[in-house]
């Protein structure tokens, strides 16, 4: 085996990566046009689409990285598909928290207003104390 | 006389919370009452709206301790109350002190007055759970706000206005009681404590069970060192 000296992607290799990332394009965007896929989130897919676009093309920059680490290509690809991933999960936690925050707010003015509007409905309760915040 | 607010978060308090108000309003008449029902599946709710006239404000999901005593919080803001007292739904809290709370915290040179179970006299013995998963946690909040706080995880604490706007906007989720005098800290505000007497509970089941402990000490480790590490925050939330 060549091993570490393997200079080029095997065809084989280079039609999976065209193939799949082409079906990723396709697929975020129609998702996307759909409405099921807001723009916003759909960014860091089609920039992980778009790299793996860029090296089915341009297979020269994985098998360079690769000789410049002393790694397998497929090592390389699996390395960045990976990071591409860590940064959508990451990314995707981020919006989830700030949901979690307004989720808890909205939850808090409603049950605020109910109480309003049963104190109002009744015409008693807290008319002596009330204060514009 | 300040207008104070008794806060009380309720999830599932069925067997105790009547008891509680009732005792409220025999001992303290002047307080407001306000119970958060945090989501309760039980009869909670209909049973504070038998006694009026204290009021409900029922959350539509449950959001945690944390997330009911802010609401509370918010309310005692709208309604112009000068104080907020917090005061457990199962009975555990000396409700025939409160007036020790407030009375202290009317001095005016401290923004929050915990009642604190460790002080000589208070007549408390925390189970050995509680007292491995809080006991390092407590002297670490304790250090970083230099002193003075041996309870740190103490519900039974009553503060003022510029607390209750802090909190507004900002308190913690779950366990928030430790975290919440690290957020005030950073915010300028002061505590101090004072003995007091606690109550074994009088029904229900309690929050706290021997493996929640290791996650109380890494959530609440964490959530503390970031808050020190935070940039303030705008006015989110409060408008």
């Amino acid at each position: 085996m060549e091993g570490y000296t393997q200079t080029g992607i095997q065809t084989a290799h280079r039609v999976g990566i065209l193939g799949l990332s082409l079906l990723l394009v396709l697929v975020v965007l129609e998702l996307v046009r759909r409405g099921y896929l807001r723009e916003r989130y759909a960014l860091l897919w089609l920039g992980t689409a778009g790299f793996s676009l860029l090296i089915g093309i341009f297979p020269g920059i994985i098998t360079a990285l690769a000789a410049l680490f002393h790694f397998q290509y497929l090592t390389v690809l699996f390395t960045m598909y990976f990071a591409f991933t860590l940064a959508i999960v990451l990314c995707f936690t981020i919006v989830i928290s700030r949901m979690s925050e307004r989720n808890r707010q909205l939850a808090q003015e409603l049950a605020l207003l109910s109480r309003k509007v049963e104190e109002l409905r009744s015409g008693a309760g807290s008319q002596d104390r009330e204060e514009t915040p | 006389m300040p207008r104070v607010l008794v806060i009380i978060p309720a999830y599932n308090e069925e067997e105790t919370i009547a008891g509680v108000l009732a005792s409220l309003k025999r001992q303290v008449p002047d307080y407001g009452i306000v119970v958060v029902d945090d989501g309760s599946a039980d009869q909670t709710a209909s049973l504070v709206r038998a006694n009026p006239p204290a009021a409900l404000v029922r959350l539509p999901y449950n959001l945690g301790i944390g997330g009911a005593m802010q609401t509370g919080f918010k309310y005692a803001l709208r309604n112009g109350y000068d104080v907020a007292v917090q005061c457990d739904a199962d009975g555990q809290h000396p409700v025939e002190q409160l007036h020790l709370l407030v009375d202290r915290l009317a001095k005016g040179d401290t923004d929050m007055v915990i009642g604190s179970r460790y002080v000589a006299d208070s007549g408390y013995v925390p189970s050995f759970s509680r007292r491995v998963g809080k006991s390092v946690l407590s002297r670490l909040v304790d250090m970083l706000i230099g002193g003075g706080i041996t309870d740190t995880t103490s519900g039974f604490r009553a503060i003022n206005r510029r607390a209750l706007k802090v909190f507004a906007n900002r308190y913690p989720d779950d366990y928030p009681e430790a975290e919440a005098l690290v957020i005030m800290h950073m915010a300028g505000l002061r505590a101090v404590e004072i003995p007091v007497k606690m109550l074994p509970r009088q029904g229900g089941v309690t929050s706290i069970r021997p493996p929640h402990a290791a996650y109380y000490m890494v959530k609440v480790g964490l959530a503390i060192l970031v808050d020190l590490f935070r940039r303030p925050k705008g006015t989110l939330g409060e408008p």
